[in-house]
């Protein structure tokens, strides 16, 4: 599976291009790549390039066509125009990390990783997480390689769906060969699928998920005697 | 742990529906002041000094209440009482404890037991002719077969003799108790107790080698003769052999009642076992099981943290010797153990390695489920991720370094502040300001999941639930009356239709009662 690198740096152009730029798009070009791959908002260019609205967006706009700036999308405030020099790609600020694309959470991309990992934990059985990174790589499932942050982040995301479990190695058993004390990782159920969810006891009575509980009283207004969510509930 | 005000509440909703309104109001007060005197009693309740006096014996004859003094130099004794709010508790259970004897041991001795809790506390003679008369058989032979029945009970430890009547309590020293002095309990006071209700427990609990022993309270034996004493006791081993001496015996101070404390262990250990089937596998629960089966007896307390520790080959046998461990080999009962125990244990691998499961995890990861799930079905999937985010960090964390951690689980950014504060605002979780003075002063917010208090909250609501529940059910019963009031004759068309809406209701209603109480269990009990 590979998703279009957002990662790889395009080189400076050799050339420098500011000869054919007037002066007002000097200035400009020049906020704008101080910025470096932080870009900027086209309101605070105009701060602080000092010069009057329609002069920035007239330079804005032939830059662009120089193809010297680019747009780009600032997940933080997606509706602001938000300008950066062409050789550089945006940071994490602005993208939101590496699991976005496009300014927007790649849902799609993120689930099919899960879903690999727990396969591969649950082929595993017990592993560290060295051991689930070097599966990863051998398997060549993904196309693009995990930094070791970006695993613990899976392995992370996985526990706290409960399809996998941190255990501290005991040292015997099915832990044999890992030191005492060891972080691994075990699937929680066959084939690394979600598993069913438990039903808990308050959960499954209106009191229990209540947005009134703290309100209600034998007695009072709001009252089990009276209490529509149980009327609702016990309506056979 | 310290009650709370539902947990009052719903105490004082089973003594009244259990013994009726004045019953309940000295009750009430006693939870709420904790313990009084007679005189105090009268005052407070606005009851004669009859009434009051009526309804402590009723309490103290369920075990619901314990009297005791303080040892006091100078001046006369004044009584003491103490209400004992898990015993109070307790009585929603019986249901549960008669299916752990008939599980444990056979139905026949359901008898016995139901005849105990529905009275409290009773003599011998008292229980067996509880039994004959239900049985409405007078030959011996049964009275030989309710003999063994109850001797079988007390071996279990599911009968047990009554506490002392009044045990003096020395006065109270800061944490130390000097109920220590009372040498009897040197086994069971591994800790010192904390509250005076534990205190009066302890000191008025019988000596473990008298609690369980069944021969005559021989006053010749104990100086002072006072059946709390300790002195008496090693003889005795051989219960069996002066069986007939107590029961023959004219006298007839030993009151015999069910021992709760037995019947939570019971449901604790089995709590782990399903537990750990559900989060482990079958193999896992069989294996714990047999340990737990072969230890029972051996436990300190019901709250141990860690079960005894038994040697590999012992567990084996015990595995083996289970009906659904018949067919594990030693290995597979290895791996499984390698679940169970704790591994911050160190351990040697010898030949005669020990293992001891962590029923404190076990539960512990239980707790958290639950929560996890009120948590997921209040505020939905976010919060719940947040939740666990926070609950297995098990530190404070920023609004944003929690908004990063919870990307992958598809929750989007700006949703994090609202989320939090949603789940802070209903005290599910803890936050803090923290004020950062450097260049420029930044302020943020840091969350966090504060067990001990969220627990105590959350306790507090499922008793509240508890209530809730048992105040519908009572409702509900009044609704239907005309329904349930007929003769089964008359039950036809709309009747019938309404009879069967009738025990519907009930159905869900005793059904989730039932199921909440095991939480309660879990978080209040075990
Ligand atoms: S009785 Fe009704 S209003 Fe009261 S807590 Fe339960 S569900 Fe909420």
């Amino acid at each position: 599976m590979s998703r279009p690198s957002a990662l790889k740096r395009k080189q400076p152009d050799s050339s420098s291009p500011s000869e054919s730029l007037t002066e007002h798009e000097k200035i400009v070009y020049s906020v704008i790549r101080s910025k470096q791959d932080m870009g900027i908002w086209t309101r605070d260019m105009k701060k602080e390039a000092n010069l009057p609205d329609n002069l920035v967006g007239k330079s804005i706009k032939s830059l662009q066509a120089k193809n010297l700036i680019k747009e780009v999308v600032n997940v933080q405030s997606k509706g602001r125009k938000h300008y950066m020099a062409a050789e550089f790609e945006p940071s994490k600020e602005l993208t939101g990390g590496d699991w976005y694309s496009n300014g927007t959470l790649d849902k799609y991309y993120i689930s099919c990783v899960k879903d690999g990992f727990a396969k591969i934990i649950y082929q595993l059985k017990v592993a560290t997480l060295e051991g689930i990174s070097d599966e990863v790589k051998k398997s060549g499932i993904f196309k693009t390689s995990f930094t070791k942050q970006q695993i613990e982040e899976i392995l992370r995301v996985l526990v706290l769906d409960k399809r996998v479990t941190e255990v501290k190695s005991t040292g015997m058993g099915e832990f044999g060969s890992f030191p005492v004390g060891k972080v691994c990782y075990k699937s929680t159920s066959k084939g690394g699928s979600k598993r069913e969810p438990k039903v808990g006891a308050m959960a499954s009575i209106p009191c229990g998920v209540c947005p009134r509980i703290s309100q209600c009283t034998p007695d009072g207004i709001i009252s089990p005697r009276t209490c529509v969510y149980f009327t609702k509930w016990l309506d056979f | 742990m310290t009650l709370t005000q539902y947990g009052i509440k719903y105490a004082v909703h089973i003594i009244t529906s259990n013994f009726g309104n004045l019953v309940a109001k000295v009750c009430e007060i006693l939870l709420r002041r904790g313990h009084l005197s007679l005189k105090q009693l009268i005052g407070f309740t606005e009851l004669t000094p009859q009434q009051v006096k009526n309804s402590l014996l009723i309490l103290i004859q369920h075990n619901c209440v314990q009297p005791f003094s303080f040892d006091q130099s100078e001046g006369p004794k004044v009584t003491q009482y103490i209400a004992l709010f898990d015993n109070i508790i307790h009585r929603g259970r019986f249901a549960k404890f008669l299916a752990v004897v008939s599980q444990e041991l056979d139905t026949d001795r359901e008898l016995i037991l139901k005849d105990l809790l529905e009275n409290g506390r009773l003599t011998l003679k008292q229980i067996i002719e509880g039994a004959e008369s239900s049985k409405s058989q007078g030959d011996s032979a049964d009275k030989d077969s309710v003999q063994e029945s109850f001797l079988k009970l007390v071996n279990a430890h599911f009968v047990e003799r009554c506490p002392a009547p009044e045990p003096v309590l020395g006065q109270a020293t800061k944490q130390e108790g000097p109920a220590k002095k009372r040498g009897a309990k040197s086994a069971k006071m591994v800790e010192v107790p904390e509250t005076i209700e534990q205190r009066v427990i302890a000191a008025a609990a019988p000596p473990e080698a008298i609690r369980f022993s069944i021969m005559i309270d021989s006053e010749a034996d104990a100086p002072g003769g006072k059946s709390d004493n300790m002195s008496v006791g090693e003889k005795r081993k051989h219960a069996t052999l002066e069986f007939d001496a107590e029961f023959e015996s004219s006298d007839e101070v030993v009151l015999w009642r069910a021992n709760f404390e037995e019947f939570i262990r019971c449901l604790r250990h089995k709590a782990c076992v399903e537990n750990v089937r559900a989060r482990l596998d079958d193999e896992a629960a069989v294996v714990l099981r047999a340990m737990l089966k072969a230890t029972r007896t051996a436990e300190k307390k019901v709250k141990t943290e860690n079960s005894v520790p038994l040697s590999l080959n012992t567990i084996y046998e015990e595995v083996i010797n289970s009906e659904a461990g018949r067919s594990l080999t030693m290995g597979r009962v290895r791996d499984s153990l390698s679940g169970l125990c704790d591994s911050s244990q160190e351990r040697d691998v010898d030949e005669d390695e020990s293992y001891s499961a962590d029923l404190k995890k076990i539960l512990e990861l239980a707790q958290d489920d639950e929560v996890e799930l009120i948590v997921l079905k209040r505020y939905g999937k976010d919060a719940y991720t947040m939740f666990r985010i926070l609950s297995l960090a098990g530190r404070p964390i920023e609004t944003d370094k929690i908004s990063d951690m919870s990307q992958l689980s598809l929750v989007e950014k700006n949703e994090t502040p609202k989320i939090l504060y949603n789940l802070w605002k209903d005290d599910y979780l803890h936050m803090e300001r923290l004020v950062v003075t450097g260049a420029r002063q930044s302020q943020f917010l840091v969350w966090r999941v504060d067990k001990p208090i969220i627990w105590k909250h959350v306790l507090d609501e499922m008793f509240h639930t508890a209530l809730n529940l048992s105040l519908r059910l009572a409702c509900e019963e009044e609704r239907f009356k005309e329904i349930t009031d007929l003769p089964a004759h008359k039950l036809l068309g709309e009747m019938a239709k309404q009879w069967q809406l009738y025990r519907n209701v009930i159905l869900v209603l005793q059904a989730s009662l039932l199921k909440l109480d095991d939480a309660l269990m879990l978080f209040h009990d075990f």
